[in-house]
């Protein structure tokens, strides 16, 4: 500092650098911290704890200063933590809308009057938030919670919610998801990262100015167990993650099996494309991508897709650009030693370098560093360490372009340069990721929805869509809580069939043989293996294949081939194949009612009045076909948003045992009516409805392999389903053990899980079926769907 | 001045090719507009530097030989002395970039300029400023005028009907000939963004512009009604960029219009050494048109040196 100070005005009319702004004091927040003599406890009940004898951590500034220390909770903090939140929850859930919006008002005007210490505290701890930003999430978030009475008034909230974020997170991240909760009624235990505990502490304080009943909102903190000890609190019924996808997974797999639903968005390391099209802005691209690339706290880990034709009037602009950039700093020394490892690898690979300067000896800074001539084999495109590194990547036509930006396992979002209306309305549309930035990147705004793909997260946040996941439709049950067995993931499904030849042949009864279907044919268990299926009394119905590995494997190939075309048919057109199908069914309704009343043993009566429900249900998925649809939010921004709903792709779905008809159309109808393709497993108890649908569906005019129908051990085909990586998402009803199984093995690759304990839910007699509420058919729609928002931003 | 540019063919397939994205240009001027210099000797040395820059200018129609004489005077000691001595910068030179008058104002500059023994540039404004509207052969023979005057520079207007009916070669063709005209005097080409309609229309007549062999390119004649902005600013050096990667010539850039306090001068120095780099931070290549800019810088250095704020009468008069 003695040498820049000594500078004189000639020496600096020389060189016209800009001199070092001297770096804030943060007093306001050093004094907050003070007060609270530089070591945070928890915050719960209304108020902080500080029990003795915890573990501590550090918290450091970015000089490596200590700026304070948080403890770390034990398990008996937690579980009191839990008891006061449920408290909490009670008095909050009870308050209408209104009251909760006022107090989400009052923290937006609170939060405006500690803007200084907030942002201070924020920027102390390395973890810099924009207040402005946090106060429209509030006040955009105090608006839903308003509206909640009038506009969803069957939907209640789920109760006490956890929302773990990790270290490497935003703080905005997490306000992103404890609001929405807040507004909806539920009650939130936040368990924060080390570094963003201070700040978090601090605003659940100032939460308390504004009238928010204690326990409502409690902060506890600690390494990351923290998270998974939290998640076993049987007080909790939802927990939500943000953060990396090594400790997502590794949270999913501990808290599988404690009936618990968990939603995951692993946005932090997730690799986003930044495509240059030859029709470009493409001064206003290379200052975007060097905006988004080179920050010193970047969200995302950008990727450069350049078209060839204009591949080097970009290499020499980012060449011009990036010169006189600063040295970035990195996490730690050990992100040092990565990102010399994989510039060390891109060289050897034939890559060429664009440097600002060239890298210090040693040290946690780098340089902003272009890694030019990649091809997507080298790990520096595929798993960019972090840091400031950006591979540079090119294609032939925009089609390739595309091709590219979707050949990720990741789905959060991209960034698109063209001034080509139509190229970046089509590259939005086919790039599978979350969110589309055109001619522009990184912008958030609470009324876009954020839901990533892949294994970008199985959870929507943001917009009125985020608001969904802190809140169920009031006939629904929630997963009841339990206790994981010892089960082994491996053996899971994987018992050799119990199939024998049947001793007593009783030759009165000459039983049929049926076949499953898949790609829209009749076939054989690829084992050739059959079982019997049952009637109540034991008697023998039918033989019905017993389907494994290879049958799913068949269905979804034949799904992938097909989906696409169902998806880009129009809205309508799905329409009236889905009505051809309920047509179809009413012709078969006497057979199909004899279906169920032979293998449930219900009335005549009764079995006809669920063949009654399941034509009407079908026809109202048909009718939502070309009704369902996304829109525009307002931004305050000028340009144009859009948020639409888009298909999964294929999903598995496991049937109840309860209405086996009615539930295997509602569920097929909300799959198909959206776009995606199904692969259905009928109930293993009552398959013969679902047997007899075949012919249903053979006559119907849906393509065939949108709909397979494969019969057989419930757990093995659970197994199955679970071990496709092209299936997105499942569906399932069946027991504890399968839900446990399914939320360990579906974390990697992530699928979104919608988990039902058949145990439990079984004993209302169907009655969640044949309700007629439309929450009901709304949470399945929302299954059905991923969202994806656009922003065109114009002048 | 550096090395002239040459100029080139007319390249119309470059010209069609250019994409400007508005919102784009808009969000990286409020980008711009956020670099921060830090205080004390840095601002004291930005100013300086904003200083050298200026084309100090009297363009009214009640020009006569007195004020151009004062405001040649001072071009000469734009600071005051002991002002300049304080911060150890009397001898560096710190006189503004060059004068600048209307074509009958230039014998008047030249001479005042020539009884003080200084080497300022006399700049004139030429070819019917600022409309534009007059015939062709009575633009050129203005230049020719001002030339022979002594006038070491020569804005001049572009035929703006010619850029917003996309007549680029014909605009090319018009330019050349000034550029001939001109002779050993270095030519800056005032683009009048104000009236050009679109960003893509002020990118295209910057290249056609230089193509032609301007040796700056300049936003705007200070009387249409919009001057001077940044985001017009950012597409113009862009423009600059482009031509320099492609061709290796350096054309500058010269603001014009509207600018009038220190604050803005310092931004202006930014979008130049963030868009273009240093090289381009020295009245080579970068000059400020302004006429009141100058007493605001001066306020300013006062304030750094003494820490109070100057009445305006402890400043000597332009």
């Amino acid at each position: 500092m003695a040498n820049s100070t000594s500078k004189t005005v000639y020496d600096i009319f020389q060189s016209m650098e800009y001199g070092a702004y001297s770096p804030s004091t943060a007093a306001t927040a050093r004094a907050w911290l003070e007060r609270h003599s530089y070591s945070l406890g928890f915050f719960m009940d209304g108020k902080f704890v500080c029990p003795v004898d915890r573990q501590t951590h550090t918290v450091t500034d970015s000089t490596g200063g200590t700026v304070c220390s948080v403890i770390c909770a034990k398990d008996e903090d937690i579980s009191s933590c839990g008891s006061s939140a449920s408290a909490g929850f009670k008095t909050w859930s009870e308050l209408s809308g209104h009251r909760r919006a006022k107090v989400l008002l009052r923290l937006a005007s609170t939060l405006q009057r500690y803007t200084q210490c907030v942002s201070e505290l924020c920027d102390l701890c390395q973890s810099p938030c924009s207040l402005p930003a946090l106060i429209r999430l509030t006040q955009y978030y105090a608006g839903w919670a308003q509206l909640q009475d009038t506009l969803m008034p069957e939907w209640i909230p789920r109760g006490v919610v956890a929302v773990v974020v990790s270290d490497d997170c935003s703080f905005h991240s997490i306000w992103l998801k404890v609001l929405p909760a807040l507004a909806m009624g539920n009650a939130v235990i936040m368990v924060p990262g080390v570094k963003l505990a201070p700040p978090t502490l601090l605003l659940a304080q100032l939460f308390m100015e504004t009238a928010l009943p204690a326990g409502v909102l409690s902060v506890v903190t600690g390494d990351t167990s923290v998270g998974a000890r939290v998640a076993k609190n049987n007080q909790i019924s939802y927990l939500t993650y943000s953060g990396s996808q090594q400790d997502g997974e590794v949270l999913a797999k501990q808290t599988a099996g404690w009936g618990l639903t968990i939603s995951l968005c692993l946005s932090v390391s997730a690799e986003c494309p930044f495509i240059i099209f030859e029709s470009a802005d493409i001064d206003s691209a290379v200052d975007g991508v060097i905006e988004a690339a080179f920050k010193k706290k970047k969200d995302w880990q950008w990727v450069l897709c350049v078209q060839e034709s204009v591949l080097d009037s970009v290499v020499s602009r980012l060449k011009l650009r990036i010169t006189g950039l600063k040295c970035v700093p990195l996490g730690s020394e050990s992100d040092r030693t990565l990102v010399d490892v994989a510039v060390q690898d891109a060289l050897q690979q034939g890559a060429t370098l664009i440097q600002s300067c060239s890298p210090p000896a040693s040290g946690a800074l780098y340089p902003p560093t272009v890694l030019c001539g990649l091809a997507p084999p080298s790990s520096a495109a595929v798993s960019p360490p972090p840091g400031p590194l950006l591979p540079l990547l090119s294609f032939r036509s925009a089609a390739e372009g595309v091709a590219l930006g979707n050949r990720t396992p990741h789905g959060q979002a991209a960034s698109i340069w063209t001034e080509d209306l139509n190229l970046a309305l089509e590259t939005a549309k086919s790039l599978c990721v979350g969110s589309v930035w055109v001619n522009s990147h990184s912008v958030m705004d609470p009324s876009l929805p954020q839901c990533g793909r892949r294994d970008s997260g199985n959870c929507t946040d943001g917009g009125k869509e985020g608001l969904y996941q802190f809140l169920r439709p009031s006939p629904s049950p929630a997963l009841p809580r339990s206790t994981p067995t010892s089960l082994d993931y491996a053996a899971f499904g994987t018992t050799a069939s119990g199939f024998m030849v049947p001793e007593g042949f009783d030759p009165s009864s000459v039983t049929c043989s049926c076949s499953q279907y898949v790609g829209g044919k009749l076939c054989k268990a690829d084992s050739g293996c059959s079982r019997t299926v049952q009637a109540p009394g034991g008697a023998v119905l039918a033989h019905c294949p017993d389907g494994g590995r290879k049958d799913v494997r068949n269905a979804v190939e034949a799904a992938l081939k097909v989906q696409p075309g169902w998806l880009r048919k129009s809205p309508a057109a799905r329409a009236l194949s889905l009505y051809s199908l309920s047509d179809h069914l009413e012709k078969r309704r006497r057979e199909m009612a004899a279906s169920i009343q032979a293998q449930t043993g219900l009335s005549m009566e009764e079995a006809d009045k669920e063949v009654e429900l399941s034509i009407s249900r079908l026809s109202d998925w048909a009718a939502r076909c070309d009704k369902q649809s996304g829109g525009m939010p307002p931004l305050p921004q000028t340009g144009s948003a859009l948020s639409a709903p888009e298909a999964l792709g294929v999903v598995g779905v496991v049937l109840p045992d309860a209405k086996p008809l009615l539930s295997l159309v509602s569920l097929l109808g909300a799959a198909v009516s959206m776009g995606n393709a199904v692969i259905l497993v009928p109930s293993e108890k009552y398959p013969l409805p679902a047997i007899d649908f075949i012919q249903v569906l053979q006559a119907s005019d849906i393509p065939a392999g949108v709909v397979s129908v494969i019969t057989g051990r419930r757990n093995q085909l659970t197994q199955a389903l679970a071990n496709h990586s092209e299936i997105q998402a499942i569906w399932y009803w069946g027991s504890l053990e399968g839900c446990q199984f399914l939320q360990h093995t579906c974390s990697s690759p992530l699928k979104r899980l919608w988990l039902h304990c058949e145990e439990v839910e079984g004993n209302d007699g169907g009655k969640y079926w044949s309700h007629s509420s439309p929450s009901l058919q709304e949470e399945m729609w929302r299954e059905a769907v991923v969202w994806k928002s656009v922003w065109i931003p114009t002048a | 001045m550096s090395a002239r540019n040459p100029g080139m063919d007319l390249d119309l397939e470059w010209v069609s090719k250019v994409r400007v994205n508005t919102q784009a240009v808009l969000k990286r001027a409020q980008q711009v507009q956020g670099c921060k210099v830090a205080k004390k000797q840095w601002q004291a040395a930005w100013l300086l530097k904003a200083v050298t820059c200026i084309d100090l200018t009297t363009l009214s129609g009640d020009d006569t030989p007195s004020n151009v004489h004062r405001l040649c005077m001072k071009a000469v000691q734009p600071v005051r002395h002991d002002l300049l001595k304080s911060m150890d910068m009397h001898d560096k030179g710190i006189t503004t970039a060059a004068v600048c008058v209307y074509p009958s104002r230039v014998a008047d500059a030249v001479k005042s300029l020539k009884a003080a023994n200084s080497s300022i540039p006399v700049a004139s404004v030429a070819t019917g400023f600022p409309a534009g509207q007059t015939p062709l052969k009575t633009r050129l023979e203005e230049v020719r005028m001002a030339v022979e005057d002594g006038a070491m520079e020569i804005d001049i207007v572009i035929n703006r009907t010619l850029a917003l009916t996309g007549q680029w070669a014909a605009l090319y063709d018009e330019v050349r000939q000034f550029r001939e005209a001109c002779g050993h005097a270095h030519m800056k080409t005032i683009l009048a963004v104000g009236e050009l309609g679109t960003f893509t229309n002020v990118y295209k007549a910057s290249l056609v512009s230089m193509m032609a062999g301007s040796d700056f390119i300049k936003t705007s004649t200070g009387k249409e009604s919009v001057n001077a902005t940044y985001p017009v600013a950012i597409v113009m050096v862009r423009a600059i960029r482009d031509y320099y990667l492609r061709t290796g010539q350096k054309v500058g850039f010269k603001p014009a219009g509207g600018i009038r306090t220190a604050q803005e001068a310092v931004v202006w120095l930014a979008l130049m050494k963030e868009e273009l780099g240093n090289e381009w931070l020295s009245p080579h290549l970068f000059r400020l048109g302004a006429s009141s800019l100058l007493a605001d810088i001066e306020r300013q250095i006062y304030h750094y040196v003494t820490g109070r704020y100057a009445a305006y009468h402890e400043l000597p008069m332009a």
